[in-house]
């Protein structure tokens, strides 16, 4: 029954859209997408006993339509309201069929000069201070593992530019000058990170604040205020969390003959404590990070080089939320083995897996892999960490891409021990158009990617020493062989070796124990399809790939998964 | 340029030096946890016998060569009371090894010889030291009944007149504290009232009100209650009744009255501790709106009733009760 009051809602919305579409002046606009997945999965066990209770063969998917209505009902005004109808194969009207909303906001100019938007927020503002930084992303993903990978990021709203998705309140609005600096801007944004249960959890909000001031073509500085903070009263405890972040970014842009010089820095402090608690800590503590990038546009080059200085005590709930969930359940096959351990994420889990994405931020601090990333979990605003980096990229005129990247870092305080533990990144990421090689139309491209990390802590202690190394890479194919019908394959593999401590922590995210961990785990994920392109936008792929994690410790049980898979995605 | 250069560059100095060396480190030492044990320094306490009364501690201490689970559990010879101690550290210290009197499990302790035992999860071995306790620990709050004398005339009281009644004073082993404790049992089948007492401020000084502080986050209710192993479950309902208006009597339709009601889901001795600004209203046992100012008012409470409730479907229901003191900006610690 509220189904069909549902339906004949959208109805009404769409009748009315179509009526005040055919006014002089187009006032409503759909947009939105329609996807279908539909996969088949077979999970492999290699035990030292025979795996006989796990149930190995995992079929599904599921159709959804997303339908938003832009409306314009002046020039000064914009809504969007997007409802989801989403069908789970073998549900129909009733069982397996959602019928939601995805979002809503409302946004427009208040006077010609302030704008504004309320409800759905995409909201970003430094690397320390709100950042989504998806610190675990493959760098140089597959076209083929994108296919799975980008509906993860549309379904959580990881559309671009590191934003996290949030509810609330945002303003935007400026002022120009004429004399000594050009423009001062201000944004400034309220939003629900939780909402009260009316017992035990408050009310918590982020309130942020940027002022930026363009001082001309050369200057900017810009001042970052981030905090989230309990809205006292809105349970009985009188005791309130608060976690605020405050920076100062300075800019400073420069040409040098036909040569680009960015150099840029960003200082500031964090506090985060509860109001009330004596058993929680207070952290109080700084970050510097500085960069001098040099642009050379006639060898098509790019160097940078920059500073890190993060206090083991900064804190930024905005900027230290992962993307990753290590502690959510995989969609498919949870529990393996007879004794029904559960199944470690994998590679392909973390590419194609929305369930383990967060949407928004979270306000504990969340567990770090020590299998993806070891070094820079939570992006450069991993606390407690100290360093050089460099980066390299060349583009040419062809779209021939080489990126590498160098990171020396290393512990300002120790973990459960004074010796420090020392830290590096080896990347490098290149991607060849070879139709533009040969003035082909039909893409044939070829993409190649590595990443190494490696974790090493020296003492005179024995039982102190760490090393521990991970190799990442990657290589895809992208061959369109005739008109719209493009090949695809994909290959991963990651391999950990060596040993650290995984720390535990209590409530209040502080250490209370160090448990040493070893690992040779080496992971493959291969992958090779078919793709139509109806459109740019419009394509249907078949997908077939295998999964396999092999830990030679035998900590956990090798195991793989082949997946069958049948995507239809349209956006519009 | 060269001038905001040099800026910056004084800036980010400057914020660097501010970093102090770290001389300490995140966690538990990895050396601490994983390395052999070893005892650095032996069991002990800092004397033999001790007069709590006269607010007197027994401290007792130790070293370990690494981070250790331990307990200590010290057993009274004749009470059988226990304080049970425990930690996990590389030391037994004024932190964590300051033995004050106070009870874990009840009777509380009596003038008797005692045995601390310490145990540690590294080793199988228990070291013992004995400490003689020459005068327990004072109660420290504003007792309501400790029912040492009996009940008192002036508590006006009603007991339901049902089957196998037991409502009264008993002197015997279980008593937790002194050497009698209140006793509430029968069967009830019509009603779920089984017994009352109330306990008028009047009935222990010339005020209308109790002694207390008016700050009701400063207040504790606490008393000692019984769980008798294998009867119908019993409830314990404390009614604290403000005398708004200080005429000596409570008018239920104009004057604040809050409810504590203790479901006694559990067997043996057990210490309830409430702060009274979390004692709420109570109608059939669903929180209410207070019907007089709506302020927890502790220097305000005029008499305090307590009842024995259990289901009359039930049958039998049996509980006891002993040590109803009131304390200040603390619970209380027998």
């Amino acid at each position: 029954m509220i189904m069909n009051k549902k339906l004949l809602m959208l109805l009404i919305l769409f009748v009315a859209s179509n009526y005040v579409s055919a006014q002089k002046e187009r006032k409503v606009n759909f947009i939105g997408g329609a996807r279908s997945v539909n996969t088949g999965n077979i999970l492999t066990v290699n035990d030292s006993i025979a795996d006989s209770t796990t149930v190995k063969k995992n079929n599904g998917g599921y159709t959804l339509i997303d339908l938003g209505l832009n409306i314009k009902p002046n020039k000064n005004t914009e809504i969007l309201g997007m409802f989801r109808i989403r069908n789970e194969y073998g549900g129909f009207w009733g069982a397996g069929v959602n019928f939601d909303v995805r979002q809503l906001w409302i946004k427009g100019v208040v006077a010609n000069s302030l704008r504004y938007q309320l409800g759905d927020l995409d909201l970003k503002q430094t690397q320390f201070t709100l950042y989504n930084a998806h610190a675990d992303r493959i760098d140089s993903l597959p076209t083929i593992f994108n296919l799975q990978n980008d509906i993860v990021k549309y379904e959580r709203f990881y559309f671009d530019r590191n934003t996290w998705r949030m509810q609330g309140a945002n303003v935007d609005f400026g002022f120009t000058f004429a004399k000594y600096i050009s423009e001062i801007n201000f944004n400034a944004f309220v939003a629900r990170v939780n909402a009260t249960d009316f017992a035990n959890t408050p009310d918590r909000l982020m309130a942020g604040l940027k002022v930026n001031l363009v001082g001309n073509k050369i200057f900017q500085l810009s001042y970052n205020g981030n905090s989230v903070f309990d809205v006292k009263g809105t349970v009985a405890n009188n005791n309130v969390f608060k976690n605020s972040v405050n920076s100062l970014d300075l800019k400073l842009q420069k040409n040098i003959g036909k040569q680009n010089l960015l150099v840029q820095a960003e200082a500031g402090k964090s506090k985060y404590f509860y109001s009330n608690d004596t058993l929680a800590p207070t952290y109080d503590d700084y970050f510097i990070h500085a960069f001098a990038l040099f642009d050379l546009p006639k060898m098509h080059l790019q160097i940078s080089a920059g500073y890190l200085n993060v206090g083991p005590d900064f804190r930024s709930i905005g900027a230290q939320s992962k993307d990753v969930n290590y502690n959510a359940q995989p969609a498919y096959f949870n529990r393996y083995t007879n004794a029904q351990q559960i199944r470690p994420l994998a590679l392909f889990d973390i590419i194609s897996n929305e369930n383990i994405y967060n949407r928004t931020i979270t306000a504990r601090q969340m567990s770090e892999s020590q299998i993806y990333n070891n070094v820079l979990p939570f992006g450069l605003a991993t606390f407690n960490r100290i360093g050089m980096y460099a980066k390299v990229e060349y583009k040419s005129k062809k779209e021939i891409s080489i990126n590498a990247e160098y990171y020396n870092l290393s512990e300002i305080r120790g973990q459960g021990s004074l010796a420090l533990k020392q830290f590096s990144i080896y990347k490098m990421n290149a991607n060849f158009p070879i139709n533009k090689l040969i003035n082909s139309t039909k893409v044939l491209s070829v993409q190649i990617g590595g990443n190494m990390q490696q974790t090493i802590r020296s003492s005179e202690q024995e039982i102190e020493k760490i090393d521990l190394q991970s190799m990442q890479l990657s290589a895809g194919l992208r061959w369109e062989f005739a008109s719209n019908f493009e090949l695809l394959g994909g290959y991963i593999s990651q391999e950990n070796d060596g040993n650290e401590y995984k720390a535990d922590r209590n409530s209040y995210d502080v250490i209370t124990y160090f448990n040493p961990v070893n690992y040779k785990i080496k992971q493959q994920l291969v992958a090779g399809g078919l793709r139509y392109n109806f459109t740019s936008k419009i394509y249907l792929c078949g997908l077939y790939q295998q999964s396999t994690f092999t830990d030679k410790l035998k900590t956990t049980a090798d195991f793989g998964i082949n997946q069958f898979g049948l995507i239809f995605n349209m956006t519009f | 340029m060269k001038q905001k250069a040099a800026i910056i560059f004084i800036l980010l100095t400057g914020l660097i030096s501010c970093r102090k060396d770290e001389t300490n480190f995140d966690g538990p030492g990895i050396v601490d946890i994983y390395s052999d044990f070893k005892i650095i320094e032996n069991f002990d306490a800092d004397k033999d016998s001790v007069n709590f009364a006269n607010n007197e501690t027994v401290l007792f201490s130790a070293k370990f060569s690494k981070i250790v689970k331990w307990q200590i559990a010290i057993k009274g010879k004749v009470s059988k009371a226990t304080k049970i101690f425990n930690g996990e550290s590389k030391a037994i210290n004024i932190t964590n090894g300051l033995w004050n009197g106070s009870t874990t499990n009840y009777p509380i302790f009596g003038i008797e010889n005692c045995t601390a035992s310490l145990t540690l999860n590294a080793i199988p071995d228990t070291f013992n030291i004995d400490v003689k306790v020459t005068s327990p620990k004072k109660i420290d709050g504003f007792i309501i009944a400790d029912f040492e004398n009996g009940l008192n005339p002036q508590w006006p009281k009603f007991i339901q007149s049902g089957a196998n009644m037991d409502f009264k004073v008993k002197t015997d082993s279980l008593a937790p504290e002194g050497k009698k404790y209140m006793n509430m049992a029968g069967t009830v089948n019509w009603d779920y009232l089984i017994g009352l007492i109330d306990f008028p401020a009047q009935a222990y000084n010339s005020n209308v009100t109790f002694p207390l502080l008016p700050n009701p986050g400063a207040v504790y209710f606490n008393c000692l209650i019984y769980g008798v192993p294998n009867t119908n479950p019993s409830i314990v309902l404390f009614q604290l009744k403000e005398d708004e208006n200080s005429d000596g009597t409570f008018n239920a339709n104009n004057e604040d009255e809050y409810d504590l009601q203790i479901n006694v889901d559990w067997e043996g001795w057990k210490l309830v501790s409430v702060k009274y600004e979390d004692i709420v209203t109570l109608v059939n046992g669903v929180p209410a709106t207070p019907k007089g100012n709506g302020i927890r008012n502790p220097d305000k409470l005029g008499k305090i009733s307590m009842l024995h409730l259990a289901d009359p479907n039930n049958g039998f229901a049996s509980t006891k009760i002993d040590m109803i003191v009131i304390t200040d900006n603390k619970p209380l610690e027998p």
